[in-house]
């Protein structure tokens, strides 16, 4: 077995073609997407615009008064004190974050309403809005004394995000990351502290167990995981097209004729089918981590259960370059291989979700998509990278290896006896 | 210690070998040969264990190998008439890969690898990927991956087709002292007569699926030991020429080629007279003339009325 899979290999890494197929393309994509799409993934924009609250807690007047207070008692130069009051007038932080936040260049994108604590809670759990953002007490005061005398820890603004409208919620992070991030330039002041709102009020909800919400995923995660559990499905193609070369070169039948049964031929293919699929699919991750930190290389609680999930998909991979051996063998043609990989992998990977969420599909798309195994498999990654819980993923992990199963029965009834071959 | 019996494949209702019986003694070479289509590489499948005949038997020392392929794919080697390598593989790396599945590791197998490219000269090279080879060198490393289980008989069909003299006469030898010195039982298949005639010790002409004549060169040129054959050279072939010499009486084949024309005659026929007389009335200018006893090329010719070669 172990030669095979050698051979098989080898075979491959020499053949730039393919393996531009199996890695380069991917990688390609999930730039391509995770940076066209960053945070835009359920697509329109209409669906992004979202409506968030700001809760004042702050007093910023006061804020500036204490300010100008502590800086009377200090001992600097008067005009040095002059120019910092100066400037904190002019830059108060609380001010410039509201200005941004309800100014012309997102206005289309948010919407934002003052409101006090409770109704900001209320309006959280009602799905009014997406969002609370918290000014605290002191904000101003604090603020100001980072920025301008150093002193002091800053302050942190409070961000309550909706677990029922993810994407948005993230959005709307983002870009109060990138307004702190400018504000700060390069010392940081004031940072923002998330919550998920949801993790406190769920039980209220009615017990929702929306996955969607709890750590929302980024672009790049998405596409990481779109391209990898897509293009999977293409090693099986490769596979089954080199064992259509064997035969058609004959050194198919010098495997036969060194005795060994053409079953294990099939098993080496579905093994050989499987290894290459866990390493494209260890390099893709490893890469996209390292490059578009899509996820943290050294979180090790979190890789034994993608782990998992690949191993399954890998599995069913392998299933699945048998059964296309067994039918290019039974009918001596590769046609079977070059439609799999030229249309029916292309299908499967928009029902399975590869390209956008079917979250706005028809139901009875999205279930045919959780019967492919890249569709599985995508949900289960999905899972996993938001709850980390091994239990959520039997449902989804069941599917692929049910399919894994159902194809290798196939592959052997198909494959022909020897007196065809 | 290999026969055939009665062997028979038809597909999808077109017969490919029909009545095909042979032997092989061990240390033999024997020689298979036929115009394309003839059967050839189907027979050798069958022998070789991978196609199931249609009905007939292929026996090992006796026992039938059908039901129970796995002694006769031991002692057998193939060379087949396709080069069966992986392009994108080295000669070693290939040679690694069939020995292994083989059974081969280790000392056993590296030594074996060695032998193998040593037989077929092509040591140095080992390291370059099959793909840039030339043909002959596919040719012989083809032929190397046969020898890895040191078989003891092999069965080449058509190893020196379409590859350059150098290489031929190479393989040629290799073949020839793997049977006169290894003592290894050698079913040879060509198109090429002088391949045969250098080789092989019995022949057997397969035609149209059938076997059509066997026995060693001497008894099949002995075919034709009261014909003789008249090889006439031309400036320029004419037709109207050819016509009158194939009316004479007593031409058993008349052949004609850009070269010249071949007659097939009874011994003795007193015929150059009159062809030099045809050759003026038909304004030919005859270049040379020449009376042969047959050759093997000239059996097949008579048996099959094609040449071995189209
Ligand atoms: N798998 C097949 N299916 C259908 N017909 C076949 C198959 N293999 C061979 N044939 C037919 O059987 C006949 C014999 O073919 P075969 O390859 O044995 O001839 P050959 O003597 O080896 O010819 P060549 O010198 O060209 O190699 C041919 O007419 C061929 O078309
Ligand atoms: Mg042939």
């Amino acid at each position: 077995m172990y030669a095979f899979l050698k051979k098989d290999i080898l075979v491959l890494v020499r053949n730039r073609t393919e393996l531009a197929v199996l890695l380069a393309m991917p990688f390609l994509l999930i730039a391509i997407l995770g940076f066209a799409l960053s945070g835009l993934l359920s697509g329109n924009s209409e669906a992004l615009s979202m409506e968030v609250a700001i809760v004042q807690e702050d007093d910023e007047q006061q804020g500036l008064t204490r300010f100008a207070e502590a800086l009377e008692k200090s001992e600097m130069p008067a005009a040095e004190k002059r120019r910092l009051r100066e400037a904190a007038e002019a830059t108060s932080p609380a001010t410039l974050l509201q200005e941004i936040l309800k100014g012309e260049s997102l206005s289309s994108l948010v919407k934002v309403h003052e409101m006090d604590a409770a109704a900001a809670k209320r309006a959280l759990e009602q799905e009014e809005i997406v969002a609370t953002l918290t000014i605290p007490e002191d904000f101003t005061f604090q603020t100001l004394q980072k920025m301008l005398l150093d002193a002091g820890d800053g302050s942190e603004l409070q961000l309550m995000i909706s677990d029922q409208a993810a994407t948005q919620a993230e959005v709307f992070q983002s870009i109060l990351d990138e307004i702190v991030r400018s504000l700060n330039f390069e010392s940081a002041i004031f940072r923002i502290g998330v919550e998920a709102g949801a993790e406190e009020t769920q039980p209220q909800f009615g017990g929702v167990e929306s996955i969607s919400a709890a750590e929302p995923i980024s672009s790049f995660q998405y596409y990481t995981i779109g391209m990898a559990v897509m293009f999977a499905l293409f090693v099986s193609g490769i596979i089954s097209s080199m064992a259509y070369m064997e035969k058609k070169q004959f050194v198919f039948q010098r495997i036969l004729l060194s005795n060994h049964h053409s079953f294990i031929y099939l098993t080496g293919k579905a093994i050989s089918a499987a290894v290459i699929a866990l390493c494209q699919f260890l390099i893709l991750f490893f890469f996209s981590s390292l490059i578009f930190r899509a996820f943290e290389l050294t979180d090790l609680s979190f890789w034994p259960g993608m782990l998992l999930i690949a191993a399954s998909l890998a599995v069913c991979v392998g299933a699945l370059a048998a059964f296309l051996t067994s039918l290019m063998m039974r009918f001596n043609n590769d046609t079977i291989t070059t439609v799999f990989s030229g249309i029916v992998v292309t299908i499967f990977a928009f029902l399975g979700g590869s390209f956008t969420p079917t979250d706005n599909l028809p139901v009875f798309i999205q279930q045919l998509g959780g019967w492919t195994p890249n569709g599985a498999s995508l949900q289960a990654f999905l899972i996993w990278a938001q709850t980390q819980e091994i239990g959520l993923l039997w449902e989804p992990l069941s599917h692929v290896l049910l399919v894994a199963i159902a194809l290798l029965i196939l592959s052997l009834l198909i494959f022909p006896g020897k007196g065809e071959a | 210690m290999l026969e055939t019996e009665e062997l028979k494949k038809v597909f999808k209702g077109k017969v490919a070998v029909e009545g095909a019986s042979l032997y092989l003694d061990k240390g033999e070479a024997v020689g298979l040969l036929g115009p394309n289509g003839a059967g050839k590489s189907t027979t050798i499948s069958m022998i070789s264990t991978l196609l199931k005949p249609t009905s007939g038997d292929v026996r090992l020392n006796g026992k039938s190998v059908i039901q129970n392929p796995s002694e006769m794919r031991r002692v057998l080697g193939i060379v087949p008439q396709e080069i069966a390598l992986y392009p994108e593989l080295t000669a070693y790396e290939n040679l690694k890969f069939f020995g292994r599945i083989y059974g081969l590791s280790g000392k056993a197998l590296e030594s074996a690898i060695q032998q193998s490219l040593e037989l077929v000269g092509l040591a140095e090279r080992q390291k370059e990927v099959v793909k840039t080879y030339s043909g002959g060198m596919k040719r012989r490393i083809n032929i190397a991956a046969a020898m890895m289980h040191e078989p003891e008989i092999i069965i080449m069909d058509e190893p020196t087709v379409g590859i350059d003299p150098q290489s031929r006469s190479h393989i040629l030898e290799m073949v020839r002292r793997l049977n006169r010195e290894k003592g290894l039982t050698v079913l040879y298949t060509s198109h090429y007569m002088e391949e045969v005639e250098r080789l092989c010790d019995r022949v057997y002409i397969m035609d149209h699926g059938k076997i059509i004549a066997s026995g060693t060169k001497e008894e099949l040129k002995n075919i034709l030991s009261n014909e003789e054959t008249i090889w006439i050279e031309l400036n320029r072939p004419n037709e109207a020429f050819f016509q009158e010499l194939k009316s004479f009486d007593g031409t058993r084949k008349a052949f004609e080629t850009e070269q010249g024309i071949k007659l097939i005659l009874p011994k003795g026929s007193r015929v150059l007279g009159k062809i030099f007389q045809a050759s003026e009335r038909h304004r030919v200018q005859i270049v040379n003339v020449n009376v042969q006893t047959p050759s093997l090329e000239d059996v097949f010719l008579h048996l099959t009325g094609r040449k071995l070669r189209d």
